[in-house]
This record gives C-alpha cells, sequence and structure tokens, in this order.
C-alpha cells in the first residue's frame, strides 16, 4: 500500500488528482494537504511514498516546500510530481533544478499522469 | 497590449474544454473601462507581476457559476458558497498559468493566489494606472455568457533566467 501525498489549495482539485490516481488500481492511501506548510507536517508524522504537489499556494508554496524538503537527506529520493498550472518553460525548469522528479501542467491528462506515476512505480 | 490576449483565450478555451468538459465561443473583445461597475454575481481576479504588470479576471452570474461548479464536483449549489468559489478560484489559476506560457518570449511573470468577488455593483482595481482593460465575452451552455478582463503592460525589468 503506497501513501500518496496530495497537495492542492483547491479540494476540488485535490479530489481531480486522486480520481485520477485510482484509475490506476494500484493499492494506495491518501493523505491531503492544502499548503506546503500542512505537507511538512504530513510528511513527519507519516511515511510517504509520492508527493503530488501544487506550486501555488497560502502560507507555504509548492516550489518552497519543495526546496525545503530536499535539503532533508531522508528525503532526497522521495518521488515529488509537480502538479501545477504554471505552464512556462522557465517555471518547468525552476522546478526540476529544485528537485521535482517530474512535472505536469494542469489541467491534468489522465493518460500523461498515469504514465508518469508508473514510471516512478514501475 | 492586444496581441498579450491571445494567450489568454486560447488557455480559456483550452481549460474548459479539458477541465469543465465543454466548449466555448470567444465574441469580439473590447476595450472596457478601468471604473467599469460589473454587474456580475461573482469575479475572480490574479495578479501579474515580475517583468509585466496587470491581472486577469473572470465574472459570471450565480447561475452560471452554480452550473460550472457542478460540471467539476457533481453538486449543485443555488448560492454561491466555499465549493464555488473554489472552482471558480481554480479555474483563473490554471487560465493565468497556462497563458504564461504563450507569454514567456515577452516576459517572465509571477501570479498571485485568485481573490474572490462577490456580490453586484462593485468594480476591479487593476494594478496598472495606464494599461487599457480587454475584455472577452465567452458564449457557453448555447444561450449563456461569462467575461474574461485582461490588463497587462510590461514595466522593463529583467529578472535573471
Amino acid at each position: 500500500m503506497k501513501n500518496i501525498l496530495v497537495v492542492d489549495d483547491s479540494r476540488i482539485m485535490r479530489n481531480v488528482i486522486m480520481n485520477t490516481f485510482l484509475t490506476l488500481k494500484m493499492p494506495c492511501n491518501f493523505v491531503e494537504a492544502s499548503n506546503g506548510k500542512e505537507a511538512l507536517y504530513q510528511l513527519q508524522k507519516i511515511s510517504i511514498d509520492m508527493v503530488l504537489l501544487d506550486w501555488n499556494m497560502p502560507q507555504l508554496s509548492g516550489i518552497d516546500f519543495l526546496k525545503q524538503i530536499r535539503a532533508i537527506p531522508r528525503y532526497q529520493a522521495l518521488p515529488v510530481i509537480m502538479i501545477t498550472s504554471e505552464a512556462a518553460k522557465y517555471n518547468v525548469i525552476e522546478a526540476l533544478k529544485s528537485g521535482a522528479t517530474d512535472y505536469i501542467i494542469k489541467p491534468v491528462d489522465e493518460t500523461k499522469f498515469k504514465e508518469k506515476v508508473k514510471k516512478i512505480f514501475g | 497590449m492586444e496581441k498579450y490576449v491571445h494567450p489568454f483565450i486560447d488557455a480559456c478555451e483550452d481549460v474548459f474544454r479539458k477541465f469543465v468538459g465543454t466548449e466555448l465561443f470567444a465574441e469580439r473583445p473590447f476595450f472596457s473601462h478601468r471604473d467599469d461597475v460589473y454587474t456580475w454575481d461573482i469575479s475572480s481576479v490574479i495578479n501579474f507581476t515580475g517583468e509585466a504588470k496587470g491581472a486577469v479576471v473572470i465574472s459570471m452570474k450565480k447561475d452560471l457559476a452554480a452550473k460550472i461548479t457542478a460540471a467539476l464536483t457533481g453538486n449543485f449549489h443555488e448560492e454561491v458558497n466555499e465549493e464555488t468559489v473554489d472552482a471558480i478560484g481554480e479555474i483563473i489559476n490554471i487560465i493565468a498559468g497556462n497563458a504564461k506560457k504563450g507569454l514567456e518570449d515577452a516576459f517572465r511573470l509571477k501570479i498571485s493566489l485568485p481573490t474572490i468577488i462577490q456580490g453586484t455593483d462593485y468594480s476591479i482595481s487593476w494594478p496598472s494606472d495606464k494599461t487599457r482593460v480587454i475584455s472577452i465575452p465567452f458564449k457557453i451552455y448555447d444561450k449563456e455568457s461569462f467575461c474574461l478582463s485582461v490588463a497587462i503592460e510590461s514595466t522593463g525589468a529583467k529578472e535573471d533566467a
């Protein structure tokens, strides 16, 4: 059973992401957070196998959350897929340089989403 | 200014097709007055900063907001509530973020979190004093409509790549 941390300030988008993930038919347990600060708290509390991370959120943005966790040795290999509306190339480059494992632009394309998750979990 | 509007039209059509699951018909854009009073029921605003400043605003009647929310969630709410605010806020967020791609050769931008304005007879406080506001009416669900308004202008600043 994989523990998937879904971080997005939109509840509707968290549901879209979780429903898309469920189409993979992979046994999983979802943990939700509505900003980077909540995500940090959940990460310390539960053993997480993958983070699906929005960029623009209140309190602590996804990109700042990513930079913070990549500075901590035990989270350096944790798969983090950014799922964000930020579609400009310079944003994609910044996220990958900051340690994102992969990058998905909203609206989420189900086929691409599944390919990227399968690439990580095999 | 006008050339910067097309990425917003393209992003809006794409977001409604892929996220909401409906086609739009963009009507002829027009210049709005900066101090126009909005008679819609709900607007969601995202501001731009960085190498340009401005904002993009989506405005609609609450009945349409309810239909769009229902398309995304399966829940129909007659009155604007937290779920409606979430839906309209996420739509403008995706439009703004996607439009950045079409503008990336012109300037690097940062987008704010969406702000929601509810009620009737309100006006938008546009970030730039000189930039003209362009409004694009869209037809949706055959006879209904909403409006996307954009004002964006270079600040002359250049950010490091």
